[in-house]
């Protein structure tokens, strides 16, 4: 009835806003380019995004309470690595699945007992694992890469049920769950409460400490999942895996309304700024055929992202005040 | 007099447990460990080699622990040097524009500042977050250089800037002289000026140096402008040693950068930090390449470099947080 009121108490103006110009990018992109909105052409494209996509939900939680996890990247390389090694050591797939998931969740486990314990700031501590995850790679591997896993698990990533790749299957099995956990469920919940004020929920009688680990070890797990995909899709092992790849699923979550000082930010609306960092680069490679202007557009994306949010809602939000 | 050998191990105390007082014993008990190992390793060659490997990293780190104690972050350096050697190319290659020296590194440093003061404009006036505006720009830079350099690598710079960058005056290649000059201004202004009071007033406690009547703005300004024009600086004393430019010119430069001012001692959340902390991380950290080779233990260990480093990062911020642990922990006077 009270209309004013449910205009102002209405929170995903975010999500909103994002989901109006996915839709306008996409009608753009279909009248500029007839053709791309085809199904087909779609999925085929998607194989581009499963292995962002599901790190970018890690990252949703992890910024969301208030840290940063800039190994994710490096992680995929120690994971590939590993998955290599144990592969030619012992020529079972099983097993350097299992390995390259361990050290996945051991790297994110250490990043989190840092950064718990010590009292650390996530920034320098993943700064230091970052290096420290590409360089052991690098090391252990000497540069090698290793390859031939067999047809079955390049199945793995290229298989499709009713024409969406299994990727997709995983994703959004995985985004559904994260998604309610976040948005359900009292520790899902108290994320939101760690990202706004840590020592508040410390004193509400949260454990700050084993959730900041817990989403750390997730974070590294995630990173072991995207690395198997990675390296089922292009079958090689190598430690560069997943070089610069953190930026990427960083401004995907940021696009997607996170705020980048935590408290804020959901799921639905990191699926949204993915998909819209994903259909602007396919647009703008197919349109203007150069591979170059992806990154400016999608770095001026992010700026310009959080420079309207800044702008516009933020100035709302002080002058109601 | 139990009073005075109190204060006597106080002091003791103080200066042991400071950053730059383990960075300097690390690196001292490197060099002599390496040059037992092979005593070339302390030849005015080497030295000098590892003098010049350090210059562009000093360059930017004084501006970046500037931004860093206004508690915010630049992250775009590595990008922006690439942008600004492919410029620096396009002007003064003479298979390009071949520009006279005098018009092209000008606009080189002024394409720098000018980078910066729009990261600064876009983090003080649109108040974006400085990692996200970096971030957004680490990506768009490289993207731009790129297409700036059509795929092909720019070479034939002028040979007078190529012999100042590689033998420079008087023995000492151009870097060293440059890194010297900014450290020293960098200096200057941290410790004479109102400015770097106050930069570091604002990093300690935002509201206290509002209350106190200091404008926020800006101080932002010029700490991300000054750490453009130091960008462009150190790569117009670095990239002319190289035999041609490419695009991945300063790939990763701005986690070097980061890494060396927070190895030395300044907090990523502003206020505090020292110059001589920085210089000598920036020493420690370049050090270690040229250490495994010394060492020779063969092409192997070369490959470890990045996790010794990121190894550092590690032992460096968790002494430093058990340290203030203790000291909060133990008896204080």
């Amino acid at each position: 009835m009270n209309q004013p009121r449910a205009v102002a108490q209405f929170n995903y103006w975010h999500e909103l806003v994002l989901f109006g110009l996915l839709i306008g990018l996409l009608g753009l992109a279909e009248y500029l380019s007839p053709g791309f909105l085809s199904l087909r052409g779609q999925l085929y494209l998607s194989r581009h995004l499963w292995v962002f996509a599901i790190m970018a939900l890690s990252m949703t939680l992890i910024i969301i309470a208030g840290g940063i996890d800039l190994s994710v990247g490096s992680a995929m390389g120690l994971c590939a690595v590993a998955f290599g090694v144990t592969f030619e050591m012992t020529g079972q797939l099983p097993i350097a699945i299992i390995a390259c998931l361990l050290t996945g969740v051991l790297g994110g486990l250490f990043n989190g007992a840092l950064i718990a314990r010590f009292k650390l700031h996530p920034l320098i501590v993943t700064l230091a694992t970052y290096a420290a995850f590409r360089g052991m790679a690098e090391g252990i591997s000497q540069g090698e890469s290793y390859s031939q896993f067999g047809d079955r698990f390049s199945e793995l990533s290229r298989a499709t049920l009713l024409g969406i790749p299994l990727p997709g299957y995983l994703f959004f099995v995985l985004a559904v769950l994260v998604g309610l956990f976040l948005w359900r469920t009292p520790t899902g919940r108290s994320i939101y409460a760690i990202g706004h004020s840590a020592e508040a929920a410390r004193f509400s009688g949260i454990s700050v400490n084993r959730i900041r680990i817990g989403l750390y070890t997730f974070s590294g797990f995630l990173a072991g999942l995207a690395t198997v995909i990675y390296v089922s899709r292009f079958d090689t092992a190598k430690a560069d895996a997943g070089r610069g790849f953190e930026l990427d699923v960083i401004t995907a979550v940021v696009v997607g309304g996170t705020s980048i000082f935590g408290g804020r930010g959901t799921i639905v609306g990191t699926v949204l700024g993915l998909l819209l960092i994903h259909e602007t680069r396919q647009f703008v490679g197919r349109y203007w055929q150069v591979d170059e202007l992806k990154s400016i557009v999608v770095g001026v994306l992010l700026i310009v992202s959080v420079l309207i949010y800044q702008l516009l809602v933020r100035q709302r939000e002080t002058r109601s005040h | 007099m139990t009073r005075n050998s109190k204060t006597e191990t106080s002091a003791f105390a103080r200066i042991t447990t400071r950053r730059e007082f383990g960075l300097a014993v690390l690196i001292a008990l490197i060099t002599i460990f390496v040059s037992f190992f092979d005593p070339r390793f302390l030849d005015a060659i080497n030295l000098r080699d590892i003098l010049v490997r350090c210059a562009p990293t000093a360059i930017v780190a004084c501006g970046m622990m500037l931004v860093i104690v206004t508690a915010e972050i630049d992250i775009s350096v590595g990008s922006l040097m690439a942008l600004t050697a492919a410029a620096m190319g396009i002007m003064l290659s003479e298979n390009e524009w071949n520009l006279s020296l005098w018009i092209g590194l000008p606009a080189t440093l002024m394409l720098g500042t000018a980078v910066g003061l729009l990261t600064g404009l876009l983090v003080t006036v649109g108040k974006v977050p400085s990692i996200i505006v970096t971030l957004g720009l680490l990506t768009a830079l490289r993207g731009f250089t790129t297409l700036m350099m059509g795929g092909k690598n720019i070479d034939g710079l002028p040979p007078s800037l190529q012999h100042a960058a590689k033998q420079g005056f008087w023995g000492i290649p151009l870097g060293v002289w440059v890194a010297a000059c900014v450290l020293v201004m960098t200096l200057v202004i941290i410790a004479w000026t109102p400015l770097g009071r106050r930069i570091f007033a604002f990093g300690s406690s935002r509201y206290a140096a509002t209350m106190c009547g200091l404008s926020e703005k800006p101080l932002k300004l010029f700490v991300f402008a000054y750490t453009g024009f130091l960008t462009a600086l150190a790569t117009i004393v670095d990239v002319p040693r190289l035999p041609t430019i490419e695009s991945g010119i300063g790939l990763e430069f701005e986690l070097l950068v980061v890494t060396c001012v927070v190895v030395g001692g300044v907090s990523i959340n502003g206020g505090r930090g020292t110059l001589l902390g920085v210089l000598l991380a920036v020493v420690l950290m370049t050090m270690i390449r040229p250490v495994l080779t010394y060492l020779e233990i063969g092409e192997e260990a070369e490959k470890w470099t990045k996790a010794i480093q990121g190894t550092l990062i590690a032992i460096a911020v968790i002494g430093d947080s058990l340290l203030r642990r203790r000291r909060r922990g133990g008896p204080r006077s």
